[in-house]
């Protein structure tokens, strides 16, 4: 065949597909890592609260739950037969937290180097 | 015959080129990238395009293959379809015989850089009838025949053909970064492949990529990404056509058949391409760890030359579908072999051993994942959480919690109870999982590693920080615990990241040539300018009292920043002392030194060149919570004066601050510090520093009525367990050997007699209750009082526990 291809050889795809994420993120990532294995509450954007077992994080906060429940009054009758689920982290408006498993201080200190880190 | 007629400017083979009106501008449109591609003939390309048009074609003739590999991969062939079709419709009639295609595949899978593809190749070329068409020079650089023809819609049999094998495999072979690769035909369920399902799955091989590339247009989509098929794990079928246009993919078929071509099977057999990652039957998706080098590397025992980064595979947990037991190491050595290259930061994680000898590493490391597999796999279920990569105290707290949710459920349920059930139900589910293998584990890894790469730090310790803090605080708890209890200790395993080395980026903007200016291009480091921010400082004359109040509480609050940002710059130092060299030691200490001195400094208010002369700014800062806070951690960092000073300036304005901390109620938090330095102080200093608790005077007037000062003191928990602390330590200076100066003293005794009487008088519901009692008041008391009031005095503050 004689068919010329006019732009080239094309690079099939970028080297990394996805932005990465803030750095500001890095905090609550690092935080949320500490709570994989406890129970949490999360609550989306579209007014759904789900109480699972915080399974994995990822750098985008994106939230694994397993063994789920939708913790109001069960409005939500599709989420009934959903053991475990995946959330994408921009979907989140809160995370409910058992307030034993923070440590505040320590909290506070790593918000406080971030902010420094963040100034350099 | 070409699909795109318009656009085809010859056949391969021997045709002629059109000639004509539009051969005539087919052939200007084709000389331009002609004259571009060949460097040798730009001198010799004449000026004039459109007259030497024909010429140049023609005596680019026999050249006209030239470019072929440039342009189509040597993947193109001109292909009659309609051949294609009746051939393959044929061979739709007469299944294949199911065990060859097994056995054949077996061997094959592992084949990642596809040995047979020429065996392909020439069974392909006995199907094609008709090779009038072919350019011989073609089928020999050629090495698949795909034919990509979209005579629109689906037709099943088009792709059942030829079109088949057109697998691009990812370039990890061939040291690209790892791109597209799943490119299967849609091909239409055929009631004949349900035997299939499970071979469907086990194969898919990746042919090898040799040159160029692909993509024009976007991808085609016969059916829709994310359909799921119709029978069974039919996932083969969810799949993307990456180029429409034919010709374009160099696609070689990898052998998978040791039966030609033209024997019996099935065309839809002929879809599926081995897949070198899938052993026999599909993953369950279970959350069993995609055992990347690194993981392994840790699963070796941990600490090996502090290769592991547990922190930094959080993610892989996501992964699923992760070899087997049965894991080839020759696959694994190959693959392990790509992820290193590409990412030069991966390196560090290798550290010694350069990523171009990763077989001894490797060596050991087939065998681990192996038993290890075997021990996670009756652990496994749906989403068990990966924890391989977590902190060791992480870990053990996830799973004491496991045990314990199973333990729940067994007792509650009796038998092995819902999970156990879920269980087996979830497993079978995964074996007919229509969405397993959608991607290739080299694809997964492929993703994993993207991910994994920004998670790389350069100093885990500060990206990380909470988590590593938080678990080594965990460890130190639970070693006070265990210290306490049993006697052995159980082995510390500590949590180490790998660190990687920073790479300083210097940030170049985009630059295009030829432009007049810079022209702007937003990215992700570089983000438009939204908004101009000025900082403007505000003039004095305009400020009101409100204003400047509210200013100086700000300003209190910057300070407390500022010093906070020290100490936890202080905090740090015992770490970096001993990751640091020997001689950067001293430098250290000065540092330290240094920044200690420039708290103390913030914390009273003293600007340098200036005597301290008031308590104002060290007030200021006691009365804001976190101040209090702050000053409770600075306490054990200060030398022994300058911890008295804070002591005394507290206890001197301490009504004040316990009015202040109504709310808060932290200065208790003040009280372990307080009383550590209290233990050293010397005598003149308990006194001094019981003058102030009372504020009397250096010289005692007459006394008062009611010590209001003291009142307010005694009435407050903290001031009260403070006053107890401090006469705790008078009494234990009293109690020494050399007390006598204690003794002698006036003011000491005159203050005793001060607090005591304050004590008696005050009602008992008034009195704050204390922190702790010391034991050592009571003989302290019956110093000074008589046995009365020191009978009063025991029952009022409760001195003695116990039976009397």
């Amino acid at each position: 065949g004689r068919i010329f291809c006019p732009w080239g050889r094309i690079s099939p795809l970028p080297s990394s597909p996805s932005p990465p994420p803030p750095v500001s993120w890095q905090l609550f990532y690092s935080f949320f890592k500490s709570l994989v294995g406890k129970d949490v509450v999360v609550e989306l954007k579209n007014d759904l609260s789900i109480c699972g077992t915080l399974h994995s994080v990822d750098q985008y906060l994106n939230i694994k739950l397993t063994d789920i429940s939708v913790t109001d009054p069960e409005k939500y009758p599709h989420m009934l037969s959903v053991k475990n689920c995946f959330i994408r982290g921009s979907v989140v408006r809160y995370v409910q937290l058992p307030a034993d498993e923070v440590d505040t201080q320590l909290l506070q200190d790593a918000a406080r180097k971030e902010a420094l880190q963040q100034k350099q | 015959m070409c699909p795109d007629g318009d656009a085809c400017v010859a056949r391969g083979g021997g045709s002629e080129p059109e000639r004509g009106p539009r051969g005539a501008s087919l052939a200007v449109g084709v000389s331009a990238p002609l004259t571009m591609f060949r460097y040798q003939s730009l001198e010799d390309c004449p000026p004039d395009e459109d007259e030497d048009a024909f010429q140049t074609l023609g005596e680019e003739d026999e050249d006209i293959d030239q470019f072929n590999d440039d342009t189509f991969g040597a993947g193109a062939i001109d292909d009659d379809w309609q051949e294609a079709h009746e051939r393959l419709a044929e061979l739709e009639d007469k299944p294949a015989t199911a065990r060859e295609l097994e056995d054949g595949t077996v061997s094959d899978e592992m084949d990642l850089l596809g040995h047979h593809e020429e065996n392909l190749a020439e069974r392909l070329s006995k199907l094609v009838i008709d090779n009038e068409l072919e350019d011989p020079a073609i089928m020999q650089a050629v090495q698949t025949q795909p034919s990509m023809l979209q005579p629109g819609g689906l037709n099943s049999s088009i792709w059942d053909g030829s079109a088949v094998l057109r697998r691009i495999r990812g370039p990890l072979l061939t040291q690209e970064m790892p791109a597209v690769s799943v490119l299967e035909y849609a091909l239409p369920q055929k009631p004949s492949q349900t035997q299939e399902d499970e071979r469907d799955l086990s194969e898919r091989a990746l042919p090898r990529r040799s040159s160029s590339p692909v993509i024009g247009s976007p991808p085609v989509r016969a059916v829709p990404i994310g359909t799921p098929p119709k029978q069974g794990a039919m996932a083969n079928f969810n799949q993307q056509i990456l180029c429409p246009k034919p010709v374009h993919i160099r696609a070689p078929m990898q052998q998978r058949y040791p039966a030609p071509y033209g024997e019996r099977m099935s065309p839809n057999q002929l879809c599926n391409v081995p897949n070198s990652s899938l052993l026999g039957h599909p993953f369950p998706p279970s959350v069993t760890p995609v055992f990347t080098h690194l993981q392994r590397a840790q699963l070796l025992g941990g600490a090996q030359a502090g290769r592991m980064s547990p922190s930094q595979f959080a993610r892989v947990s996501g992964l699923v579908g992760s070899p087997l037991a049965s894991m080839n190491p020759k696959l694994l050595q190959g693959r392990v072999g790509q992820m290193v290259s590409p990412a030069s930061g991966f390196r560090a994680f290798f550290g010694g051993p350069p990523p171009s000898a990763p077989t001894p590493s490797q060596q050991q490391h087939p065998p681990c994942p192996g038993s290890h597999l075997q021990n996670l796999r009756p652990h496994s279920q749906m989403f068990r959480p990966d924890t391989t990569h977590l902190h060791p105290q992480h870990r053990r707290l996830l799973h004491q919690r496991q045990q314990q949710n199973r333990n729940q459920h067994r007792s509650l349920n009796g038998s092995a109870g819902d999970r156990g059930g879920h269980r087996t139900c979830h497993q079978e589910q995964l074996r007919k999982d229509p969405y397993a293998n959608l991607m290739l584990q080299r694809e997964k890894d492929w993703v994993s590693k993207i991910q994994m790469m920004q998670l790389q730090s350069t100093d885990p310790y500060l990206d990380d920080f909470y988590y590593q803090n938080y678990f080594q605080k965990l460890e130190k708890v639970s070693a006070a615990e265990e210290m306490h209890g049993d006697g052995p200790k159980k082995e510390r395993t500590k949590l180490i990241t790998p660190q990687v080395a920073k790479l300083e980026h210097a940030y170049k903007p985009v630059q295009f040539e030829g432009s007049l200016g810079k022209l702007t291009v937003s990215s992700v480091n570089n983000p438009r300018k939204m908004i101009d921010a000025v900082v403007t400082s505000r003039s004095e004359d305009d400020e009101t009292t409100e204003k400047q109040v509210r200013d100086k509480r700000r300003q209190t609050l910057v300070t407390i920043e500022k010093t906070y940002s020290l100490l936890l710059d202080v905090e740090d130092y015992e770490r970096r002392y001993l990751l640091s060299l020997e001689g950067q030691r001293p430098t250290l200490m000065e540092e330290r030194k240094q920044k200690i001195c420039d708290m103390y400094d913030n914390l009273r208010g003293k600007m340098p060149g200036q005597e301290r002369l008031s308590d104002d700014h060290f007030v200021q800062i006691m009365c804001i919570r976190k101040g209090k806070r702050m000053v409770a951690r600075i306490l054990p960092f200060l030398s022994p004066e300058q911890a008295t000073d804070i002591l005394m300036a507290t206890a001197r304005n301490l009504p004040f601050l316990i009015k202040k901390d109504a709310q808060d109620e932290v200065l208790p938090c003040l009280l372990r510090p307080f009383s550590l330095v209290l233990y050293h102080l010397p005598s003149e200093t308990v006194t001094s520093l019981l003058q102030q608790l009372a504020n009397l005077p250096q010289s005692a007037t007459a006394p008062a009525p009611a010590n209001l000062h003291l009142a307010a003191v005694l009435q407050n928990k903290f001031g009260l367990s403070l006053l107890y602390l401090v006469l705790s330590r008078g009494e234990e200076l009293q109690s020494s050997h050399d007390a006598t100066e204690l003794m002698q003293d006036n003011q000491w005794t005159e203050l005793m007699f001060t607090a005591t009487r304050e004590l008696l008088r005050i009602p008992q519901a008034a009195l704050a209750k204390p922190v702790s009692t010391p034991s050592n008041l009571l003989s302290l008391f019956s110093r000074y009082v008589d046995q009365q009031k020191l009978n009063v005095l025991e029952t009022k503050l409760q001195l003695v526990q116990g039976i009397r």
